[in-house]
């Protein structure tokens, strides 16, 4: 990490907090130029907007040897303007921290640990479960004041999130799960 | 949001109502920092003294759940001394137009009330129509038939000393506000889950709407109504329907009672019809013809008295008919009200699925403290996600900016994409249908689904499909104007037609310039609706297209060129219609009589193209067309306006008796509020697993007034046992002034708040608040109502 950790937290902890008031945000720029190692000449670049909350602040990151070593507000983005509040600060750990789960997993009925499996075997056990109880609980029709209406669903399967994806994810997301015949449609709009 | 984040600093008085922005959005303070250095005043009207309150310069501690009343004395302060913009109210609202001779509201409720049903018929919600079928309008606003008078008469029991009674706030600082936020404009409003999770959220924020109709606040720099949204895409998680209730472009999910485009035309007007022809035509290609019905046929259809919320997933799940949970980058287990709950439903699940990041307390449910896993039977998948910095694609910020995120990194270990992820299942799905001859199975053989397998092209390739196409050239459409009807285009949402054209992804522009200096910026990225940055723009203008206020003008009708003009793209019906032509004429072209809503209205107006088919079929709430005040669920207090109906006479609850009790103030004497912070975000689930935030914060706590400290014998650091009618956790005390006692209806209430970010998983771990919240929920919206609940405190 090239931003010393107890410099982060002395800054964000300390003046941070009356700097996100003050001042306007917590300004990396700052800790960049204290930060002399600072060493991005043969990294290469890309933008990305932060994952928090929606003000979207513009980033910029910098990688080296495949691996992301710097994240910094985008002076260019016309919003933040260079700044990010301590969360979005804070993202550079998230590609680089060990707690990342690295593998599809299993839980078995009754099993009190996880158990590492392939992808395969993930997307094998997810999509025969989910065309069973498709296929066991499926609705044809409803009726109302004596006249039956084409149902065309299930109501024992749910999706549920999509505010932390992109715009195309959700997309595909909402475009499935109507294949799939789910009325259960669900995410954090409603948190 | 109306307008958009840089667009705060043309604001000259800017009101936060139930938003902690410096913590929770702190990039805002920049731009209302700007406003302040150009002699902007801040209110800040909330029930704890935040980070925000420091910047305002009137702070006001409001007691939770009562922001209608507060509200409602200013409206009414301004009804009585007529300061309302007196032009803007007579031509760009309803307050001259007849209302229907039955609407009525008495003792708590309005015309309509079903007390069995607890639900509103809304014929008497309408106006009064000549024989055109056209609503009436009267030509003076004490014309005691027009919706202005009934407006008054309605407001006229909101006192300041009621408000006072009510909210806790003293009768001086609810004058101050009111003074202040009048005489000063061009006014913003500001507010974010501190007015939208309540059994009155939906008209917590009609409150804003009645507000800033009758000041004129609407459609011009520094107005508007600006929610701030709490979650990176939430607005375009919103747009792209992950609700029930909608199809992407936020027009109704069909009901099973509505067999035929056309039934469901009836019901929702040829204006929406239109987009979702497209919709269909993007998801069945060349299937959707007219003559199949587009393929409408083949979508399923929600049974039009059933609530499809996530709490009735839960619920559901308990008595054994949900069986089956997909849940992506979501944390319920944490941030779901009334967790008790959540947690038996986890266990009846036959299989979870989950695609996230780090490891969540939903996804190890089965590993909560003090249950036996032995005894949990559901099947859990973890697939593991790629991270925002480690896929491409975009995302929707509150302004409605739409941004593509790059990247230069590969996933984590085996991680991939959700994009990839959705791939995979579905087309493993379509390949178990792939020789079912059973008609429920068809839509996998006609959903249109081939995208390039790797992440960028992906994203790329559904962006395009989201924009849409001229089908006939097979060119990207340009815009909303250019998707028709008949089948000969299509578009996957259209409010984000435009995005994508020939001339590029617009998602990735990054022009800095900003001709008008008023932070348009024109050129940087592209935001819905056709890239018009304040909606309602037209409403800055007066009928004859003249600009309402010449020094803060936007928007206004260049009679020699023969169009609208201005520094933004004109939200109006059609550039080239003059102020006196139907595409020119509408200050809000969305509702069917084009003027802004004081009174919410039924009224639809017929398309003259399609008849007897509505053209637009805009909604009103279900539990009323003005904001009355209601008593959050649980109460420490009685209703003084007619106790009676203490709460929103439109709410169900308890949904299931014995899992959701209702707290007493004999037993639960303090109200609890909850929310997020600085450093941790939302469920923690990232944040919790970083380890500098954990260490500026780490761990939950209760900030409570001095004077409780006192009463309960604790200070700074002692523990304490929070318990609610659903649950009980202990945590560690904060003793603060920045909550005070208040007055309420002359007794002494006290409240207390607790931030909901943590769990047992993650680097940093505690007790999740949410075992105390509670499920009921807005009857629109079904939002729960976690910022107002009642809690006892005991010493541990
Ligand atoms: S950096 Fe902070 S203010 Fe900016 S988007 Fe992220 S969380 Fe929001």
């Amino acid at each position: 990490m090239k931003i010393n950790r107890r410099e982060f937290v002395k800054l964000s902890g300390v003046l941070g907090v009356g700097l996100a008031i003050t001042e306007l945000g917590f300004d990396v720029k700052k800790i960049k130029a204290s930060t002399k190692e600072f060493k991005l000449e043969d990294s290469k670049e890309f933008t990305s907007v932060c994952t928090f909350c929606s003000v979207g602040c513009g980033m910029i990151c910098h990688v080296k040897d495949e691996k992301l070593i710097n994240l910094e507000g985008d002076p260019d983005h016309v919003i933040n303007e260079g700044s990010l509040c301590s969360k979005g600060a804070s993202m550079s750990v998230v590609p680089n921290s060990d707690q990342r789960v690295k593998t599809p997993l299993y839980r078995a009925p009754g099993s009190d640990k996880w158990q590492e499996i392939s992808w395969d075997e993930a997307i094998d056990k997810v999509t025969k479960k989910m065309k069973e109880v498709r296929d066991e609980n499926w609705i044809t029709k409803d009726s109302e004041d004596g006249k039956d209406y084409p149902a065309n669903r299930t109501e024992a399967i749910s999706i549920v999130g999509g505010a932390q994806n992109n715009n195309e994810e959700c997309y595909l997301l909402a475009k499935m799960a109507r294949a799939l015949g789910v009325t259960y449609i669900e995410h954090q709009a409603r948190l | 949001m109306t307008n958009h984040w840089i667009d705060l600093k043309n604001a000259k008085v800017i009101l936060i109502e139930g938003s902690n922005a410096a913590e929770n959005h702190s990039m805002s303070m920049k731009w209302i920092m700007r406003a302040k250095e150009n002699g902007a005043k801040v209110i800040h009207v909330d029930p704890r003294y935040t980070r925000t309150s420091k910047i305002a310069d009137i702070y006001a501690q409001i007691r939770p759940g009562t922001d209608i009343a507060f509200l409602g004395a200013i409206i009414n302060y301004i009804l009585e001394n007529k300061l309302y913009n007196e032009e803007f109210v007579r031509t760009h609202t309803n307050a001259l137009y007849y209302t229907n001779e039955d609407f009525s509201f008495d003792n708590g409720v309005f015309s309509g009330y079903d007390e069995e049903e607890k639900k509103y018929a809304t014929d008497s919600w309408s106006y009064q129509l000549n024989e055109e079928g056209t609503p009436i309008i009267g030509t003076s606003l004490d014309d005691p038939q027009c919706g202005f008078t009934k407006l008054k008469k309605f407001y006229s029991r909101y006192t300041f000393q009621v408000a006072s009674d009510i909210t806790g706030i003293p009768v001086e600082t609810i004058k101050l506000i009111a003074d202040t936020y009048v005489n000063a404009g061009p006014g913003t409003i500001m507010y974010a889950l501190g007015m939208t999770q309540h059994t009155v959220g939906v008209q917590n924020i009609r409150s804003f709407g009645v507000l800033q109709l009758l000041l004129g606040n609407v459609g011009k720099p520094g107005t508007g109504i600006n929610a701030l949204r709490g979650e990176p895409n939430v607005q375009g998680s919103t747009d792209f329907a992950l609700l029930f209730n909608y199809a992407p472009g936020y027009f109704n999910w069909p009901n099973s009672n509505q067999p035929t485009l056309e039934d469901w035309t009836k019901k929702n007007g040829t204006f929406r019809r239109r987009f979702f022809v497209n919709l269909l035509k993007a998801w069945f290609g060349e299937n959707a013809t007219p003559d199949n019905d587009f393929g409408y046929g083949w979508l399923p259809k929600k049974d039009a008295n059933k609530n499809y919320s996530i709490y009735r997933i839960f619920e559901t799940a308990l008595d054994n008919t949900m069986k089956f949970m997909y849940i992506v980058g979501q944390n319920p287990m944490v941030t779901s009200p009334n967790l008790n709950l959540v947690h038996e439903g986890f266990c009846k699940l036959d299989m979870l699925v989950v695609n996230d990041l780090f490891m969540t307390e939903t996804a190890s449910f089965w590993e909560k403290p003090g249950v036996d896993p032995s005894e949990i039977k559901t099947e859990v998948i973890f697939l593991p996600a790629a991270s925002f910095l480690e896929k491409e694609g975009t995302l929707t910020n509150s302004g409605r900016l739409v941004q593509w995120r790059y990247t230069g990194i590969k996933p984590v270990g085996k991680a991939k994409s959700d994009l990839e992820i959705f791939d995979l299942i579905y087309t493993k799905m379509r390949d178990l249908y792939k020789n079912s001859t059973d008609p429920k199975d068809e839509i996998f053989k006609r959903m249109t689904w081939e995208y390039p397998k790797e992440n960028t092209s992906m994203a790329d390739a559904v962006l395009k499909e989201i924009n849409g196409y001229d089908l006939k050239t097979g060119k990207l459409a340009t815009g909303i104007s250019a998707l028709k009807d008949d089948g000969s285009t299509s578009s996957g949402n259209w409010l984000y037609a435009g995005v994508y054209t020939e001339e590029g992804n617009h998602s990735m522009r990054t022009g800095n310039s900003d001709p008008s200096g008023l932070g348009v910026f024109p050129e940087f990225k592209w935001c819905w609706p056709g890239n018009i940055k304040i909606i309602y723009n037209r409403a800055s203008a007066d009928i004859n297209g003249k600009p309402f206020d010449e020094k803060n003008k936007y928007i206004w009708w260049d009679a020699a060129e023969g169009r609208w003009t201005g520094y933004d793209i004109p939200d109006v019906g059609n550039i080239n219609d003059g102020p006196d032509q139907p595409g020119g004429r509408k200050p809000f072209r969305m509702t069917g009589e084009g003027v802004g809503r004081l009174i919410a209205n039924t009224y639809h107006d017929p398309d003259v193209t399609y008849e007897p088919l509505p053209r637009d079929v805009s909604s009103v709430p279900a539990d009323g067309p003005l904001p009355e005040f209601y008593e959050p669920v649980e109460s420490p207090t009685t209703n003084i306006l007619h106790p009676n109906v203490a709460i929103n006479p439109c709410l169900k609850y308890p949904r299931i008796e014995a899992k959701q009790p209702i707290g007493k103030k004999e037993d639960f004497p303090y109200v609890l509020c909850t929310s997020s912070i600085a450093e941790h975000w939302c469920a923690g689930s990232v944040t919790r697993n970083v380890p500098w935030l954990n260490e500026l914060v780490k761990e939950t706590y209760i900030e409570m007034p001095v004077k409780l400290a006192d009463k309960l014998s604790v200070k700074n650091g002692d523990r304490v046992a929070v318990s609610s009618a659903r649950g009980e956790i202990e945590v560690k005390v904060m003793v603060t002034h920045r909550i005070q006692p208040l007055q309420i209806n002359g007794e002494e209430v006290t409240v207390v708040w607790m931030p909901y970010n943590w769990g047992y998983k993650g680097l940093s771990t505690a007790a999740s608040t949410n075992l105390l919240t509670i499920d009921a929920g807005d009857p629109n919206t079904w939002i729960q109502e976690t910022k107002a609940c009642l809690v006892n405190i005991k010493k541990a």
